[in-house]
């Protein structure tokens, strides 16, 4: 039994190494490249995949837009393919820590909203008021806009980190009472395996959601700002 | 990019060398190492097009027939697998049941799509190649239409003579007609000519037969004395006389 709940959450290290760096840079190494038309099924699924994710991101967005192309997908197969390979026994998911997130989300949000500034002041500025309010309610309508904006980078760190969160840990909790409720009442424990299995298909399919939560929305601050 | 670097500091030292900044590229190049090893003189051989087999997708088959001879795989691993249990070298804790459940999706993921997954990537090959061999066979198929073409304009050159031919006497008998028809003409105009000297001739034997006759009959006329004529007249009406005498006396039939 694990000290505490959140110890699978200690970003690792090896003899004070952190280990982290190269837990980061191994999902990578599961997409392989190709020089040849033909190739195995592994690269030409993933080939696939990646062409059908790319162009259904990138159809609404300008010429300016597109340049945010290779970000945008390297960033969904990165939350994935992390994600998913978080879900792997004893693993250590880099997206649980709050640090890693921030750091992916400041930036991109800072990014679209500098390039908004510098082309199209108006507009960006636009985004403050939305059409048709009363007169009387502008003041506070743009301190709330405001608010709402800076709140962004924010919003998309913390959503990623608690999604993927709180599906470990209610992995490891409910995991937890089957290995307690095994000695207790066996019956009960198939059932709450049964849980178990249910909560692991959420959790894959929650994996998959939040890279693309968090794609949609970097790429919805682009679009707003091209 | 250090050699850029270089260049860059020494034109700034002396001026004289910017124009040296200009080389700074083709000194990169000349930097890099392409092409430094001995080319394949053969054809190299073709990547295998099937990897290795693998058992449970992850540990490949020659380390089970590595084991065989010395002592059943499975045997070992079942062994291996109770040892570190019982010695609790590991330990059954909460991760083993979401290790089952993550385990237990997996392979049962695996199992149902893995066949339509497989099936899918090989047609996805198949239409990258397929669209291939419709370039060639286009191709092909263009080339051995144009051949087509080209045997069959042989083949009509081959007949073209009969068209010739055909042309040929055609142009003959154009040749034919107009010469007989020029041939016509000049016989007519010919004729005409003669014709009219004919007729030049016997209008001139006429008007010189008129002309004697009326000079003959003016003559006549003039060489008839007056004496003459009364005789004659006077000789005429006497033979008329008997010839009325003569007459009445026929009988009336």
């Amino acid at each position: 039994m694990n000290e505490n709940l959140f110890a699978s959450f200690i970003a690792p290290t090896i003899l004070g190494l952190p280990a982290a760096v190269l837990i980061i840079l191994f999902p990578p190494l599961l997409i392989p490249t190709s020089k040849y038309l033909i190739n195995n099924r592994l690269i030409t699924t993933q080939q696939w995949l990646i062409k059908l994710t790319s162009k259904q991101m990138m159809t609404m967005h300008n010429t300016k837009g597109r340049t945010w192309s290779l970000m945008l997908v390297s960033l969904i197969i990165f939350i994935a393919t992390t994600n998913l390979l978080g879900l792997l026994p004893h693993s250590f998911t880099p997206t649980t820590q709050l640090s890693m997130n921030l750091a992916m989300a400041i930036p991109l949000w800072a990014g679209t909203v500098i390039m908004g500034f510098r082309s199209k002041i108006k507009n960006a500025l636009a985004h403050f008021l939305p059409q048709g309010t009363p007169t009387p309610l502008i003041p506070m309508l743009v301190i709330i806009e405001t608010i709402s904006l800076l709140i962004q980078p924010m919003a998309l760190a913390v959503r990623l980190t608690a999604n993927i969160t709180a599906g470990h840990l209610l992995m490891h909790l409910i995991g937890s009472a089957t290995l307690a409720m095994s000695t207790i009442n066996l019956p009960s424990t198939f059932i709450i395996f049964t849980i178990l299995i249910l909560l692991t298909i959420l959790e894959i399919a929650v994996a998959l959601i939040q890279a693309y939560v968090f794609t949609l929305l970097v790429s919805l601050y682009l679009h707003d700002n091209t | 990019m250090l050699s850029r670097v270089v260049l860059s500091a020494a034109a700034t030292a002396a001026p004289s060398l910017k124009n040296a900044a200009f080389l700074g590229p083709g000194v990169l190049q000349a930097t890099r190492t392409f092409h430094t090893g001995q080319p394949h003189l053969v054809p190299v051989p073709p990547l295998p097009e099937y990897g290795g087999k693998v058992r449970y997708g992850l540990i490949p088959e020659e380390f089970f027939q590595f084991l065989y001879p010395k002592t059943g795989p499975y045997v070992l691993g079942t062994g291996l697998i109770l040892y570190a249990l019982s010695k609790e070298i590991y330990v059954i804790s909460a991760e083993t049941f979401t290790a089952l459940s993550v385990l237990g999706v997996m392979v049962y993921g695996i199992k149902k799509y893995g066949p339509f997954v497989a099936d899918f990537a090989d047609k996805l090959n198949e239409q990258k190649l397929a669209q291939l061999e419709e370039a060639k066979q286009a191709s092909i198929q263009h080339i051995q239409n144009a051949i087509d073409t080209e045997k069959s304009q042989q083949a009509l050159v081959q007949k073209r003579h009969y068209l010739f031919d055909v042309q040929r006497n055609n142009i003959a008998m154009a040749l034919e007609v107009t010469y007989r028809e020029r041939l016509y003409r000049v016989y007519k105009e010919v004729k005409n000519r003669l014709d009219y000297h004919i007729s030049v001739q016997n209008m001139m034997r006429r008007k010189e037969q008129e002309h004697m006759i009326n000079w003959v009959e003016k003559h006549v006329v003039q060489s008839i004395s007056t004496q003459q004529e009364k005789e004659t007249i006077a000789k005429c009406i006497a033979d008329l006389k008997l010839l009325a005498k003569k007459a009445q006396a026929q009988p009336v039939m």
